[in-house]
């Protein structure tokens, strides 16, 4: 089975997928800005956070495209990692289409969309730079499920994103090794849950009130919501047109 | 003994401590056989690997009993008192539940190394003076602990790397608290983000470094997302630096949360 490295695979130039006009421009002025812009940050920061391959039973741990075409997040930190960029890249392009397309919105509702569209590109931008030569590509959204003609819909997608990504963040700290990279995910983590809040409380009101926390993201103890990566893939995948594999990515307790 | 060294720490940075110390201390004897008798099973797991653990872990949980306590009494004396919450009641309450779950997680992950609650003054020293009978100062009150809260379990996250179903607990703790932060932002018409620009009235060092930018050495993630912003303008700098510090929280050190929290604790 012949596999490529991504970084192979981009020198050869991105592949524009055949996506409606609108987001296929709004990724073409990414691809375009991305490829003059990055590479130099690569080189710098790939040094400052050791990312060295944990080893274990995979002969890489960095991102593969398999023979299939799908994409193999990769093993160890950078496994997951990967992950955290591949639902960080959804989130970006979701309120990106989202914060275009959504009718009837408020100015205040606009804002808040891109407010939260503005730090998923800054989380993005940074796991693609920590990545470096690691990096899953850029990948590429089928948000035809949503209907962006109701309001209710866009919030409650969002919010089930940044709860998904809130349960992912904390699922995933078992097996991220660096002790840095724990704490670089609670900075983010902490965030995503603010957005939580912000996306629930504009679908969700509850009766007699206008707020909308506790609708089941706690157990009986308090603790949020917590999913592993096998559990969360399956939900971004339906949103992404390139098949993503975590075959590679730890199970056992780093 | 290990397990004084929160209070210890409290002692430390509020000279006159020493009474409240030995007030604690004698009520932590008390209480500990209590919650030595009543963890359930359902913690057994939890219980049996934080027993014997490093001393880290339970310096880390028993500092993060110590906050959960405060927030737990805080919520529930205010949802005892004549406060009027209005529409807010129903989160309130939802809150004041989720500190009290926390309590009873953090005592039965604990066991007998649990500290005692020590008695708070939620007027910190009269810097607060109506926080029961004033809508606004508890709401105030209830944000800088709740941000607290986050940056003090952020801090501690990675100490809690050893074992990482304690770990895990703090992390699902840690992003609760996040959620009533944004909630509590919400109520108060604020950001939901933290920031030191705007502190909504709560003591500054709640906020310090907080607009910290740089997580990576040589990542410089203002300048990567600028151009990537919806609105390319004059503006599109400012902008980059203020979502840049508002899409990362930041951690604060245990020192620096007991700094906080000296003054809400008799």
């Amino acid at each position: 089975m012949e596999k490529s490295t991504i970084s192979e695979t981009k020198a050869k130039g991105p592949t524009v997928p055949s996506i409606p006009s609108a987001e296929r421009r709004l990724f073409l002025r990414h691809l375009g800005i991305f490829a003059a812009s990055t590479t130099s940050f690569l080189m710098a920061c790939s040094k400052s956070l050791d990312l060295t391959p944990t080893g274990g039973s995979v002969a890489h741990s960095g991102a593969r495209i398999n023979a299939d075409g799908s994409i193999d997040l990769g093993a160890g930190d950078i496994g997951i990692l990967n992950y955290a960029y591949a639902l960080e890249q959804l989130e970006t392009a979701f309120y990106t289409v989202a914060q275009e397309k959504t009718a009837g919105l408020t100015f205040n509702e606009l804002q808040i969309l891109q407010e939260i569209r503005e730090h998923e590109l800054v989380h993005r931008e940074f796991f693609r730079a920590v990545l470096g030569a690691n990096a899953i590509p850029d990948l590429d959204f089928d948000f035809s499920g949503v209907n962006f003609n109701d309001r209710n819909n866009v919030f409650q997608v969002a919010n089930i994103l940044e709860s998904t990504g809130v349960g992912a963040y904390n699922g995933a700290a078992r097996y991220i090794k660096n002790a840095d990279i724990i704490g670089i995910a609670g900075k983010i983590v902490s965030v995503e849950a603010r957005h939580a809040s912000v996306t629930g409380h504009m679908y969700l009101p509850l009766p007699g009130s206008t707020y909308s926390f506790g609708f089941g993201t706690t157990d009986s103890n308090g603790l949020d919501i917590v999913y592993k990566p096998s559990e969360v893939l399956p939900v971004a995948q339906g949103f992404i047109k390139q098949k993503l594999s975590g075959a590679n990515l730890p199970t056992t307790n780093a | 003994m290990n397990i004084f060294n929160i209070l210890s720490d409290i002692e430390k940075i509020d000279g006159d401590a020493t009474e409240k110390f030995n007030h604690s201390r004698r009520k932590m004897l008390k209480t500990t056989s209590v919650a030595a008798a009543t963890s359930s099973l359902f913690f057994a797991g939890v219980l049996n690997k934080a027993y014997g653990q490093s001393n880290t872990i339970t310096d880390v949980l028993n500092f993060a009993l110590v906050l959960e306590y405060l927030e737990a009494e805080f919520y529930m004396k205010g949802m005892q008192s004549s406060l009027n919450f209005g529409p807010d009641r129903g989160l309130i309450n939802e809150i004041a539940k989720h500190e009290a779950q926390h309590v009873a997680f953090l005592k039965s992950a604990l066991g007998a190394s649990a500290v005692a609650k020590p008695e708070f003054d939620f007027t910190a020293k009269g810097a607060f003076p109506n926080p029961y009978t004033n809508y606004p100062v508890f709401l105030t009150l209830a944000q800088a602990f709740e941000d607290t809260g986050v940056r003090a379990y952020k801090g501690q996250a990675p100490n809690l790397a050893s074992n990482r179903d304690i770990l895990e607990a703090a992390l699902r703790i840690h992003s609760v608290e996040a959620r009533h932060a944004g909630e509590i932002r919400i109520i108060r018409s604020m950001s939901a983000y933290a920031s030191e620009m705007n502190t909504g009235g709560v003591p500054a060092a709640i906020y310090a470094r907080e607009n910290n930018t740089t997580h990576v050495a040589g990542v410089d993630i203002v300048a990567l997302s600028q151009p990537k912003l919806l609105f390319q303008n004059s503006a599109s700098q400012m902008r980059a630096m203020k979502f840049a510090q508002d899409s990362f929280d930041e951690p604060l050190t245990k020192e620096e949360v007991l700094a906080i929290a000296g003054p809400f604790i008799k």
